[in-house]
């Protein structure tokens, strides 16, 4: 169902200082993220790369940027560009304002400051060594109290509403939230605390797992589901479907943590506990497909007319096809061969810069304008952006899964320790290049973006307050 | 077609908890109740280092230079680990605060090094990884080290030794 264009309250829209600064930072936040993997990128092409001064050597040290790269894009950009399409998105669908705005610029300025503490005591060497949580726990700590300031504040817009009707954006807004906060808490839990290694395991392979399932994907098809009907003008094609999505997402995401030690050391109960769900993944992932493509049925030429929908159609194809991937290698064959080679860095870029970093795109394409009353400066370097973005990160991904694939058969075949491993890596300098290359354009593409973004609050044409297109914001 | 129960966010998000607590029970609580997690092997006991040894805080070194984002420490009863030695059990990790098992396998797996090489090698492979360990591998050089710090770092790789009772790789 789409949100009626009706009348709206006085006053309407009103451009939030606390959304602006979400966007804006998270731009920032993007940008040092790509410097810092192409970095990296660079580094596995040539160690000696920036090396040149003992400072370079030990703070920009492989070690030390890759974690900090991995936070910036999955914290410091997407958490904090998405928490800007939230305090955006949620007053907008309950035709309201939010709760408290100075709670949220609060939360705005704690959040990102807090991220910039957290990055720079990971390079200082302070880093917990935990996948996804290597920040120290006193940055873990404002994390959760921003977390919770922001759960609060959302909750109580909802819950004070002037639309009666509860859209399922607003579902999955709400859930990722809370989710967040859940997964964030027990996958931050300090080693100390826990009885054993095996019990951590159990702890940190779900939290890496559910950062992006229960926090990045919820959060992501609930912008899909906003943005959709926006786009098109349409309404969801099933509304049904929708919620299918929303509770088969929360029921098998969940379990989805012990996939990552399939084949380990973990009981074998508990491998599948992991696989099982992680195949029953698929019905979400298709729910939310069905409801695009159905959502788009006679509309699908609106793709060449709109680049934001273009980036959100990108988003949820990549999206799809980095959940049929996740459900292979979750197979103990596949799992066998891949786990461990650079297939993983292709499949951990696939959902968050293909999918959910492009659906992003399209959200600050699409609210930005209603935020500073201007329109975007340039479609042209819109398209450019984009087919940077696409075409980058394509080239980025197949150099991976290839060489990933590489890796996997020559392990098999006893290249797993010495020189026959060092040939190993020789044989795949060709495809580290090509990954530098593909990131490269990703980087480029960024770049534009963020010139466009800032070019378009400078200088973008001037809407009218009483244009139409604010009515339905 | 929205009925009530779907109008209220309270509901809603009560009943998202519960589910995903569900799963959170079924995988990450269920484990401590699974003895093969919390029974530490001969080889977790060879890991348990006294505080302020020179293993652990190699170990911190280790941790600080984000060795783990390369090296793997985990051996599976797959063709691909065939060479890597015992293969790794849950208890094996018993004492590790935090685990180092990771996501890649960049270098090689480092579960078992401290039976392949000496400190003589490890101290020069960690000066220049190109010259010891071939000119194709991407390995930093760490010069910047202080000689406490590697003499440490390499302290804590020799550690790294399955248990002998273990050793013939036919556990599991």
């Amino acid at each position: 169902m789409a949100q009626s264009a009706a009348a709206v309250p006085a006053g309407y829209p009103k451009a939030s200082k606390a959304v602006k600064f979400f966007f804006y930072s998270s731009i920032f936040w993007l940008l040092l993220s790509m410097v810092m993997g192409l970095v990296v990128a660079l580094k596995s092409v040539n160690p000696d790369f920036l090396t040149g001064s003992r400072f370079l050597q030990q703070y920009l040290s492989y070690g030390r940027l890759r974690p900090v790269h991995v936070n910036t894009a999955a914290i410091g950009w997407m958490s904090t560009a998405f928490f800007g399409m939230v305090y955006y998105g949620v007053p907008a669908l309950c035709k309201t304002r939010i709760r408290s705005e100075g709670l949220a610029l609060f939360t705005a300025w704690y959040w990102n400051l807090n991220y910039a503490g957290g990055a720079i005591s990971i390079l200082m060497g302070y880093q917990t060594g935990v996948e996804y949580g290597e920040m120290p726990i006193l940055f873990d700590i404002g994390v959760v109290i921003n977390v919770v300031l922001i759960f609060i504040n959302l909750f109580l817009t909802v819950k004070n509403r002037e639309e009666k009707v509860l859209y399922v954006s607003l579902w999955y807004w709400l859930g990722s939230v809370m989710f967040l906060a859940i997964v964030y808490l027990i996958g931050n839990t300090p080693a100390e605390w826990l009885p054993s290694g095996g019990v951590q395991e159990a702890f940190y392979y779900f939290y890496m797992h559910n950062i992006i399932g229960l926090w990045l994907t919820v959060v992501g098809v609930g912008t899909i589901y906003y943005l959709l009907p926006k786009l098109t003008q349409r309404p969801i094609y099933s509304h049904k479907l929708s919620l299918i999505g929303f509770w088969t997402i929360a029921a098998f995401y969940t379990w989805n943590g012990p996939h990552h030690l399939i084949n380990g050391a973990i009981p074998v109960w508990l491998m599948k506990a992991g696989i099982i769900p992680s195949l029953l993944l698929l019905i979400p992932v298709w729910a939310v497909l069905a409801n695009v493509i159905g959502t788009m049925k006679g509309v699908w030429y609106r793709v060449s007319q709109s680049v934001p929908l273009k980036f959100l159609m990108t988003g949820a194809l990549f999206y799809g096809l980095a959940c049929i991937q996740g459900p292979f290698q979750a197979l103990m064959g596949p799992h066998a061969i891949l786990h461990f080679t650079y297939w993983t860095v292709g499949h951990a870029h696939m959902p968050l810069f293909g999918g959910f970093s492009l659906v992003l795109f399209a959200a600050v394409y699409y609210v930005l304008p209603r935020l500073v009353y201007r329109h975007i400066y340039s479609t042209a370097l819109m398209n450019w952006h984009f087919w940077c973005s696409v075409i980058g990160f394509i080239i980025f991904g197949f150099a991976m899964w290839t060489a990933g694939i590489i890796q996997g058969f020559q392990w098999m075949d006893g290249a797993q320790l010495g020189a026959a491993f060092v040939e190993v890596m020789e044989s795949l300098h060709i495809f580290l290049i090509s990954r530098a290359i593909g990131g490269s354009l990703m980087f480029l593409g960024q770049i534009i973006f963020a010139w466009n973004v800032y070019r378009t609050v400078t200088a973008g044409q001037q809407i009218a307050a009483d244009d139409p297109m604010f009515v339905s914001r | 077609m929205a009925n009530q129960a779907e109008k209220s966010p309270g509901v809603l998000l009560i009943g998202a908890f519960v589910i995903v607590l569900i799963g959170v029970i079924g995988t990450v609580i269920l484990p401590f109740y699974d003895e093969s997690m919390v029974t530490p092997t001969k080889s977790a006991e060879l890991k348990n280092y006294p505080a302020d040894s020179a293993e652990a805080r190699g170990r911190q070194v280790y941790i600080r230079e984000g060795c783990n984002y390369c090296h793997s420490q985990m051996v599976r009863p797959v063709k691909a680990d065939s060479k890597l030695g015992p293969i790794s059990q849950p208890g094996d990790y018993y004492y590790d605060k935090p685990i180092l098992i990771m996501t890649q396998r960049t270098g090689p797996d480092l579960t078992w090094v401290g039976t392949r090489y000496s400190a003589e090698w490890q101290h020069q492979h960690l000066l220049n990884p190109q010259k010891i360990g071939g000119a194709g591998s991407i390995m930093p050089k760490y010069t910047y080290l202080s000689q406490q710090d590697r003499d440490d770092l390499v302290a804590y790789l020799l550690s790294l030794k399955p248990a002998p009772e273990s050793t013939d790789g036919t556990a599991k």
